[in-house]
């Protein structure tokens, strides 16, 4: 497991440029961020100049990654170690969350004109910088120190975006989120005094060689667990979720909804297999759960009354199927061809849902901005009158229901054949089940948006680009599934 | 046996806990937030005492300035209407700095006592596995124990309180355990103070946000009072 996230020692040395490419694709969002603070963009053609220049470099970084296998830096500050390392995985994470990062922030500008928020809309582009800088560093951090400051510095910025719209539904949300996502990170904390007590090591590659099951390292799974559960959202303790993105602004829903979790969820299963490798009921429980929250996050959708609502509680539900693969990763003696399906459906399942989500939270917001109502009963007539931005949410739904041939499909196609090689057939049903649920509520949704008997109302007209930005994420979570082979080579790290 | 625990440990374990409790527990909000400044200058003479003046200097700033200044304007005391003056009016301040008087169904409080219990349950055995020796002599680690007590009670508080205020304490003084902890059981290893570092930085960030927060809470809670109040006069 352990050499499938990078945590080995490189073999070539990076190329010189992609020292640069590293700097500029960490430094520059922030750089980006507290220019775009003091003078803010009314238009896009800038914010797509920085996007541009800052993907160019995730995409050299993803080739040296290609090429090299495995890239590795290491500063010594003060006597602590800081290390990065990058392989296919952390490559394609960091690619895709910059991709969701500039569909954001292109259609933040837009956004803005419309809603003619106060002043502290300004802080958006600051905190969106922070945000994808931390996302980068957990994505590529190889020790518990970076890791610890990338979570952190990502649920401070999540908060304060989350809470930009100023309204009191969205401040109380917010400051419950708030102290909740300081706490889950306090219990991570508690887990790594436990191993830096207990085994002395900071980094993960080295942590990896000296941890022994034992009492410790199940304490320390747990603790960790339950705090990175909490900030990922995770089935029971999901219940902030909703509320939150209820009153946050589309943008941010999107980048918090399709990237944000996820990063605690990577953690998660990064930290799990160090400390809990092939064991059988943490990852079993974890299924269970996963199992649940299918089903429970799918029922809640399908009553929802506001379409955030709906989208958001799918959120639920779809980290259910990437929580009931766990024992496929981390459980005792599965046959390396399932595992192997199970990797690869693992993360193309939470790219595609990155991607489809933040379309779908974009193609909400507009049908939510054009209409001026936010429940699902005011999406009355939309089928004549925006008729574009039904099919992006449609396009999107393609993947959240695992539809051929989006993402979501290659990837439930993946897990499906690693459960039925393993006989995990609950997690079957419940993927079955949760395929169904999907196609329940989102066909809900359609039914509202085609009742031609609405009386017409006032229809705000959208910015040019804005429906433009969530068609091509969407088309991207479709284009992932037909082009899957890309994805799952640069997953699969070159041998195996 | 006895000369070998320090007095002056002891007597800073015992302070930090007493200050810790007050902050915890005390329904009178403002009186808690001077409890946490005071229990924050105590910490901060505990990072000297054990060695690591660096983290010291960031609790000064971080833990009794950012945290201090952060809760104290989450009361609104830095506001022109609660003049200095109004700290000596009683029946004013309490108006200004209503005390909580929140009291959950015994239900409730019964099970966030038995969730307590279960999170001490397992600090308990993290101490017991990781530091054996602490097991056979805990009154010779006195800032281990109130660090214990810190994370347990802590705890308790932050699933107990339904006031913000008090639940940002709480978590502030989680925080302080924790950070203990992880030195008491690293020692003062770089790695170990690096990452207690982060972990003060990001609860005095934590705590400003929490802050402002609050404070944009109250003015539309006033707001809405306000309102209220017209409507009943205006009948």
């Amino acid at each position: 497991m352990i050499w499938r996230f990078g945590l080995l020692d490189s073999v070539f040395a990076p190329l010189a440029p992609s020292h640069w490419a590293l700097a500029c694709a960490l430094v520059l969002p922030l750089l980006a961020g507290v220019v775009a603070a003091c003078v803010p963009p009314r238009r896009t053609w800038p914010v797509l100049a920085v996007c541009v220049l800052v993907v160019a470099c995730g995409a050299w970084l993803m080739m040296d990654a290609w090429q090299a296998g495995l890239l590795r830096w290491q500063w010594s500050v003060a006597g602590v170690t800081i290390a990065l390392r990058l392989n296919g995985l952390g490559a394609l994470l960091l690619v895709v969350s910059q991709c969701v990062a500039a569909a954001a922030a292109l259609y933040a500008p837009g956004f803005l004109r419309l809603e003619s928020p106060g002043p502290q809309a300004r802080w958006l582009w600051p905190l969106m910088g922070v945000t994808l800088f931390a996302l980068s560093l957990v994505w590529m951090a190889a020790d518990l120190l970076t890791l610890y400051a990338g979570l952190e510095l990502l649920s401070l910025a999540a908060v304060g975006m989350l809470v930009l719209s100023g309204k009191p539904a969205a401040l109380e949300a917010g400051m419950r989120y708030l102290l909740l996502t300081l706490v889950g990170s306090l219990t991570y904390l508690m887990g790594v005094a436990l191993i830096i007590g207990h085994w002395g090591e900071l980094s993960l590659a080295r942590l990896a060689e000296v941890v022994e099951p034992g009492a410790v390292a199940w304490i320390a799974a747990s603790l960790l667990g339950a705090g990175l559960a909490l900030k990922a959202a995770l089935f029971p303790l999901h219940g902030w979720l909703t509320p939150v993105h209820q009153s946050a602004w589309t943008p941010v829903s999107a980048l918090h909804a399709g990237l944000v979790i996820k990063a605690s969820l990577y953690i998660l299963i990064l930290l799990w297999s160090i400390l809990l490798p092939e064991t059988h009921w943490a990852p079993r429980f974890v299924a269970w759960l996963g199992a649940l929250g299918i089903v429970w996050g799918g029922l809640i959708a399908w009553r929802a009354q506001t379409l955030k609502t709906l989208v958001a509680s799918s959120t639920v539900a779809q980290l259910g199927y990437l929580m009931v693969a766990f024992p496929l990763l981390l459980g005792p003696g599965v046959a390396p061809i399932a595992k192997s399906l199970a990797w690869q459906g693992f993360w193309l399942q939470l790219l595609g849902h990155a991607l489809a989500k933040s379309a779908m939270f974009l193609a909400a917001g507009n049908l939510i901005l054009a209409t001026g109502e936010s429940s699902l009963a005011g999406l009355a007539g939309t089928s004549r009158r925006l008729p574009l931005s039904l099919l992006i949410f449609g396009i999107a739904s393609i993947t959240l229901m695992g539809l051929p041939p989006s993402a979501g499909f290659t990837a439930k196609w993946l897990l499906l054949h690693a459960m039925v090689l393993e006989g995990h057939w609950v997690a079957v049903a419940a993927l079955l089940i949760g395929t169904l649920l999907t196609a329940a509520y989102m066909f809900r949704m359609f039914r509202y948006s085609f009742d031609e008997t609405a009386p017409r109302h006032h229809y705000q007209p959208l910015g040019r680009g804005m429906d433009a930005i969530a068609l091509v994420l969407a088309l991207a979570a479709l284009v992932m599934g037909l082009l899957a082979h890309l994805p799952l080579a640069l997953l699969q790290g070159g041998d195996a | 046996m006895l000369a070998s625990i320090d007095l002056w440990e002891g007597a800073l374990a015992l302070l930090l806990g007493l200050a810790a409790l007050v902050c915890l527990f005390d329904r009178h909000v403002l009186r808690a937030a001077w409890a946490f400044c005071v229990f924050a200058l105590l910490m901060t003479l505990a990072w000297a005492w054990l060695g690591a003046p660096w983290l010291a200097a960031a609790e000064l700033v971080l833990g009794v300035l950012l945290t201090g200044a952060s809760l104290f304007h989450a009361l609104g005391a830095f506001e022109g209407r609660f003049s200095r003056f109004s700290f000596r009016d009683l029946s004013r301040l309490e108006r200004a700095y209503p005390i909580d008087t929140f009291r959950g169904p015994m239900s409730h409080r019964l099970t966030r006592a038995l969730l307590t219990l279960a999170w001490c349950i397992m600090v308990g055995a993290v101490i017991r596995i990781v530091m054996p020796a602490m097991t056979y002599a805990p009154s010779e680690h006195p800032l281990m124990l109130v660090a214990v007590l810190l994370v347990g009670t802590a705890m308790g508080a932050f699933a107990l309180h339904r006031h913000r205020l008090r639940r940002l304490l709480a978590f502030n003084v989680l925080g302080a355990g924790v950070f203990l902890l992880m030195v008491g059981l690293a020692g003062t290893i770089e790695g170990a103070q690096a990452l207690v570092a982060v972990g003060l930085l990001i609860a005095g960030l934590g705590s400003l946000a929490g802050a402002l927060l609050i404070r944009r809470l109250r003015a539309h809670e006033d707001d809405a009072d306000d309102e209220h109040m017209a409507v009943g006069g205006g009948r």
